[in-house]
């Protein structure tokens, strides 16, 4: 047959169709529309005949005609009278073979524009055997639209074989179904059906996701087939009928069920691939009808699969109803394309097509090559009645499965089902697991191999034999005090006594709130030694929250270091160590009856109902810890362990007690120092600290410390806990400090401070894994139902073992709700749910991911949402409150009448200082979802801004920095006398502050300094007593940033006379450039102003060379400053000096001025303005130009007014001085900025330079006034062009 | 044996798990639940039990109890 060119008939695309060509249009070149089945023909076939059938139904299936061009009005199909049958027969040795070929033409992609949109091939493969190989793009064809193509090919055969003329067309048009489709489109249904999936979905759910995150569609897929046996299909039959739904329903609710458990979502939705032809013409159009439609399900494990199959079959009969309705407008209706983010999870894509065909008796076997593109992951069902049962087919997107990962999730599937099968559908689906039962084997036991015989010893008693064994050792150090092993055993014993006397005895507490010192080591060993618990009481918590402690715990008494530590109206006896004397107790160990289940310490942590809650963690528990940790990490007597960790964390636990377990020293810092990386990095170095702890966040902020890289002499290990360890943070620490080992450790407060240990590779990537169990310990990662997790997917962590906390003080009911029976561990056991949400990776670690709860962790400590909520709500005048935290800051939020600040002040002396919000924010509602939740999602982000008493910056120090903390924080605006943490500074934003510091003013700054000094006018003055850049602000040569090798950039003061509008150059400029400003006499004193220009510019000259001796001199000057630097600049030329820029910011030179009226007084204040980056309004006096300043946040409303009075004069005698002066030529070339915006100075033109510069003029326009020429935006462009310039020289 | 009007009814009601009184004769039997895998199921059973000649796209294209009676040999 031959192309016949006939006209083509031109049709728009249905809506199915257009949702297929813009998937297209997005990666032309992709194959992974292509489609394509094969068909197993087994018996005799005659190629020609069947050549002759298929160029038949290509006559009759007209979708299979067309090509798709896009034109100005869209894309358009055009459909041929005919087009040439693209078929190839062929004979191949073996199936392998023609597979082979198959694939490869299944990866070639289509040329919609030209077209033919399919190809067939024949492959005869054997005796008798026939492989039909057909791929149609998916623009035109759907799945069920091949099973009308086979079905009619092979009725058109079987009539050719026998010599009959096959029967009449059958197919209808594919106008029709472009009438159909706009048809539908402009309906009342329509409208009904959009509003039906806009409210089904108004709360725009997660999709779940298997892979646990999405992925754009990749060119091609991986599959992997499987077969669910006859037996097992059958049985779901059965099922099905008994449930009265079919095989596809029960399949569809198992793969909701596994996604359910596989995801850790209760609300699941899938996408449904229909066929959409139900009661519709399309029913005989081969070509692209089929939609996806997201099946909503909820799937709790209390429900039986017989519920969840009934609603399954209502939640499609519901679909079905507006299954006309297409999945890409759901997601535009929802805003979802724009965010790029699906509605469905798995596709579970049933094809119940009846393929019972045969060609003239030989029967055919159909199989699918591609069913098209593969988003995440597709489970594609066949029932193609052959007597094998179902065939299932998992397609993965390989941006998100490996071939491995697939597998596993159609085992587990496949697992399911015929658990599902067998299993009584009125049982709680909470009896299903999805693990495989080698799964539970490797998650339940493999990975918990941790059993380990331990002697029953407490806490103390490794201690006191140490200090038995090396009395003389050194135990402690703390500045330059140091005790042995017998001096602290001796003063902790006497104390120990003396706590005895007070009721201190096995299964009491003894309350110890003392800052770190030797007297805090000496009274928790003195605690433990009489046999009691310690509770650590922070000394800087709030009294409130002291008291409560208190009284909950209801110490037998409470070491403080001196009196009025703690507030005495609690009832407990108070033992202030300061003044007493213990002397009279013997220094031997004291007797007491203490077991390894007694007690050890007991520790608050922050409780979701708004109490801090006590756990009671035993002697055994901690004891299996350290014994773990001495064999794991082997401590020296030659180590020594760094105590930084605020006793009320736990982590200090291990601090204390490890190192004077195994005869090593314990190093103290000062109270307060674990917040000053710098005083840590000076410790660690010259105390040879070997072994120390940092939060992740900490560490990160160590890192950043210039000095933290000198510590790898000594230090050997160092562990992190506390929160998630980042993998860069990881990294970072492997660059910063080689050779060094860092350990990430994982446990709550209730399992004996952690329970989980990971090495850090020095080049890991991916997350950071918290690890394996410790001894004697056991991890469980379960789903809703508590049925374990396979490795991958995640659930809740649950922790057992001997570790175990007892639970919480006087807190029955809550201890019962966190630990609970261990259906897993030996019977009588218990377990304790973490609330995080972890998976096992396959190698046997943990990955931590997030918490199922509002628990969050800033900064290592554990806060409770709630907590801080109840403290909000609690206020007067607030009606609700809410809490989250935004980039690492608590934010509170509040209803009601309250005033915000008042809250914050109020949360402030009730909560510790890491539970108070750094803002609250007031609002008139929260927002709701429709369902009537908060919707944490659609809270404000905080404003954080300076207070309202701002006055404005006293010096461009003070202004360069409050622009920096603006810039830090993120923030609109900081006063001078804005404190960092109070604009919501983490110590995170605290290192790029420093950094920017170090920067912009060449000053090495610690973090530590930064808590000394929080607000931009402290750190100023600070800065000016440290830096070498200090000098008084109206100076002539002014250091706008004195440190820099570079040759310094010289900037000449504008008419009134101050340079500080230069300072915003400094930071833009970056690091190692100098930059002076250069200032007018006088401003200060009552010197003479100058008598000319000339005059001026010498006295600059030798100012300049007082700090640059010799060329090469770079100058810039603004306004009058232009002309000044101009001046300088010949000057600094005739003195045989090389001038190697001259930069003119919008100056004009003499005689552009000559003939025009010099200023009068009043216009001083416009110079004065000026300078601040201000055109003069209706500001009358000098009150109105303060007042503006003022208002602006200049540093130039801090002048003093004698200074003022001096500008007065300044302006109008540089403007008869400019008047006055005679330029004579520069030798080079001009780099020039024009304020381009009209002015009504309209003369002024920078070509007036020409008769007064050699070389070439470089110009810039600035769309702006001369005035706005300094300000931000523009300051950015002229350094942007400066730098770029100052970097040729540099080269 | 030819099939009734109410065999079908009946037939559809407990493929779709539902009593035959809730299942008018002249109302689009999608709405109700009605699927492609139903129809082939019912209409394998009344081939096999009614000896029905109708095909899958012939109900399917207008799922409706009335529409198919003629198709399904209903008098």
């Amino acid at each position: 047959m031959t192309i016949t060119l006939a006209t083509e008939t031109e049709l728009p695309l249905t809506a199915a169709q257009s949702g297929m060509w813009y998937a297209q249009a997005l990666d032309p070149l992709s194959p992974a529309q292509n489609t394509a089945e094969c068909l197993e023909i087994d018996g005799p076939l005659d190629p020609d005949l069947f050549a002759t059938a298929l160029r038949r139904v290509t006559a009759e299936a007209e979708a299979l005609r067309v090509r798709v061009a896009d034109t100005p009005e869209g894309p358009r199909q055009y459909l041929r009278e005919a087009v040439e049958l693209p078929l190839l027969v062929q004979e191949m040795s073996t199936v392998a073979e023609a597979e082979a070929w198959m694939r490869a033409d299944l990866a070639e992609p289509c040329d919609l524009a030209t077209g033919p949109l399919f190809r067939h091939a024949l492959f005869h493969v054997g005796e008798d055997r026939w492989l039909w190989y057909q791929r149609i793009h998916h623009l035109v064809m759907d799945g069920f639209g091949y099973s009308l193509l086979v079905r009619r090919t092979a009725e058109a055969y079987t009539a050719l074989v026998r010599g009959e003329e096959p029967g009449p067309r059958t197919f209808g048009r594919l106008a029709d179904l472009v009438v159909d489709d706009a048809t539908y489109r402009s309906s009342e249904t329509f409208a009904a059906d959009r509003a039906h999936w806009s409210r089904a979905f108004a709360d725009r759910p997660e999709a779940p996701r298997l892979a646990g995150r999405g992925a754009l569609p990749s060119r091609t897929f991986h599959r992997r087939t499987a077969h669910v046996s006859p037996e097992t299909t059958q049985r779901l039959r059965e099922l099905a009928a008994r449930l009265r739904a079919t095989w596809p329903d029960l399949l569809i609710a198992a793969q909701a069920l596994y996604t359910s458990r596989a995801t850790a979502q209760s609300d699941v939705v899938l996408g449904l691939p229909m066929m959409g032809r139900m009661g519709s013409v399309a029913l005989r159009v081969p070509g692209m009808v089929m939609n996806v439609l997201p099946l909503r399900l909820t799937v709790s494990p209390d429900a039986t699969f017989a519920e969840l199959v009934r609603q399954v079959v209502l939640g499609i009969r519901e679909v079905r109803r507006h299954q006309r309705y297409r999945y890409e407008d759901i997601r535009r209706d929802l805003g979802l394309l724009g965010e790029n983010r699906g509605l469905v999870g798995p596709l579970v894509n049933i094809m119940p097509f009846d393929y019972g065909v045969d060609f003239a008796g030989a029967p055919a076997r159909a199989r699918n090559l591609s069913a098209g593109p593969v988003d995440d992951l597709t489970v594609n069902i066949y029932d193609r009645a052959d007597g094998r049962g179902l065939r299932i087919d998992h397609d993965g997107n390989p941006a998100l499965y490996g071939e491995g990962e697939l597998a596993a999730h159609q085992a587990r599937f496949l697992h399911l089902v015929d658990r599902l099968a067998d299993t009584d559908p009125q049982l709680p689906l909470a009896v299903h697991t999805v693990a495989t039962p080698a799964e539970q084997a490797l998650v339940l036991d493999e990975f918990n191999r941790t059993d380990r015989a331990l002697p029953p010893t407490t806490l103390i008693g490794p201690i006191e034999a140490q200090a038995a064994r090396t009395p003389d050792a050194v135990a402690l150090v703390y500045g330059g005090t140091s005790l042995t092993y017998a001096e602290l055993n001796a003063r902790a014993n006497q104390l120990a006594w003396h706590l005895q006397s007070l009721g201190a005895r096995a299964g009491a507490v003894v309350a110890v709130s003392v800052p770190r010192s030797v007297e805090l080591i000496v009274s928790l060993l003195a605690v433990v030694k009489a046999g009691a618990a310690y509770l650590p009481l922070d000394p800087d918590y709030p009294p409130q929250r002291l008291t409560y402690m208190l009284e909950d715990a209801a110490p037998v008494c409470a070491i403080t270091d001196r009196a009025g530590r703690l507030p005495e109206d609690t009832g407990t006896p108070l033992v202030a160590l300061d003044g007493l004397d213990v002397s009279m107790y013997p220094p031997v160990n004291p007797a007491r009856a203490l077991t390894p289940r007694h007690p050890a310490y007991v520790i608050y942590t922050s409780g979701s109902t708004g109490r801090p809650k006590g756990v009671v963690v035993p002697h055994g528990a901690i004891d299996n810890r350290l014994r773990w940790m001495q064999h794991e990490y082997g401590l020296t007597p030659g180590d020594r362990v760094l105590q930084k960790t605020p006793s009320s964390f736990d982590v200090s636990v291990w601090e204390f007690f490890w190192p004077l377990r195994e005869g090593a020293a314990l190093v103290l810092a000062e109270p307060g120092g674990h917040k000053d990386p710098a005083y840590l990095a000076r410790l660690i170095r010259e105390q040879a600290v070997t072994t120390c702890h940092f939060v992740p966040s900490m560490l990160q902020v160590f890192l950043a410390e210039p000095d933290a890289a000198a510590c790898t002499d000594r230090l050997r290990r160092v562990f992190c806990s506390g929160e998630a360890l980042p993998r860069e943070t990881a990294n970072a620490f492997g660059r910063t400090l080689p050779g060094v080992e860092l350990h990430n450790l994982y446990g709550p407060t209730e399992a004996a401070v952690d329970v989980t240990y990971h090495a850090c590779a020095p080049e890991g990537s991916g997350p950071v894994p918290i690890g394996r169990p410790v001894w004697n310990t056991r991890l469980y990662v379960l789903d809703a139902a508590l049925q374990p997790c396979p490795p991958g997917v995640p659930g809740e962590l649950y922790l057992a073992g001997v570790q175990l906390a007892d639970g919480y003080l006087r807190r029955a009911e809550l201890t019962a709700t966190r630990f609970v029976a261990d259906p897993i561990g030996p019977a009588g056991s218990r377990m304790y749910r973490t609330g995080d949400l972890a998976r096992w990776t396959g190698k046997g670690e943990v990955e931590y991911l997030g918490r199922t709860d509002h628990q969050v962790k800033l900064r290592g400590q554990r806060i409770e949402l709630g907590e801080i909520e109840a403290s909000l709500a609690a206020q007067p005048g607030v009606d609700g409150a809410c809490a989250l935290v935004r980039e690492d800051r608590l934010v509170g939020y509040v209803t009601g009448m309250a005033d915000p600040a008042a809250v914050r002040a109020a949360l402030a002396r009730e909560l510790p200082e890491h539970m108070v919000p750094a803002a609250v924010v007031a609002l008139d509602v929260f927002p709701l979802s429709p369902s009537g939740k908060l919707e944490r999602r659609e809270l404000p982000d905080p404003v954080f801004a300076g207070g309202a008493r701002k006055r404005p910056p006293a010096s461009p120090r003070e202004e360069a920095l409050t622009g920096l903390f603006a810039q830090v924080l993120g923030v609109e605006e900081v006063g001078p006398d804005d404190a960092f943490f109070d604009l919501g500074g983490t110590s995170l934003l605290a290192v790029r502050l420093v950094t920017r510091v170090r920067e912009d003013f060449g000053v090495e700054l610690t973090i530590g300094s930064l808590f000394e000094a929080p607000t931009p006018a402290a750190l100023a003055a600070r800065l000016d007593a440290a830096g070498p850049a200090s000098g008084d602000a109206l100076d002539v040569v002014l250091p706008l940033r004195a440190e820099g090798t570079r040759p310094p950039l010289f900037a000449f003061h504008p008419a009134g006379g101050i340079s500080w509008c230069y300072a915003g150059l400094t930071a833009r400029l970056g690091p190692g450039q100098p930059v002076y400003g250069i200032q007018a006499r006088g401003l200060v004193g009552d010197e003479p102003l100058p008598r000319t220009l000339q005059e001026e510019a010498e006295d600059y000259v030798e100012r300049i060379r007082e700090v640059q001796p010799q060329g090469p001199y770079r100058l810039l000057g603004w306004s009058v400053g232009g002309v000044l630097a101009h001046t300088v600049a010949v000057l600094l030329q005739e003195a045989g000096e090389e001038v190697q820029l001259l930069a003119l910011l919008d100056a004009f030179p003499a005689e552009q001025w000559r003939e025009r009226p010099a200023p009068e007084e009043g216009d001083a204040l416009t110079a004065v303005l000026r300078m601040a980056g201000f055109e003069r309004t209706d500001e009358r006096d000098r009150d109105d130009v303060l007042a503006t300043l003022r208002r602006a946040g200049s540093p130039l409303a801090g002048l003093s007014d004698h200074t003022l009075s001096r500008i007065v004069d300044i302006v109008p005698n540089h403007a008869r001085m400019m008047r006055e002066h005679r330029h004579r030529r520069y030798d080079g070339d001009l780099l020039f900025f024009t304020a381009a915006a009209p002015r009504p100075e309209h003369w002024l033109t920078r070509e007036a330079w020409r008769p007064h510069v050699s070389g070439v003029i470089v110009n810039h326009d600035l769309d702006c006034t001369h005035p706005q020429l300094m300000r931000a935006r523009h300051l950015d462009d002229i350094a942007a062009h400066l730098a770029a310039r100052l970097k040729e020289f540099d080269a | 044996m030819t099939l009734t009007l109410e065999r079908i009814r009946t037939d559809i009601a407990d493929c779709l798990g539902e009593e035959p009184a809730d299942i008018p004769v002249d109302e689009n039997l999608v709405d109700y639940g009605l699927d492609s895998v139903r129809i082939m199921a019912l209409l394998e059973r009344w081939r096999r039990e009614h000896g029905v000649q109708a095909d899958f796209a012939d109900l399917a294209e207008q799922p409706a109890i009335e529409a198919w009676a003629p198709l399904l040999g209903v008098a």
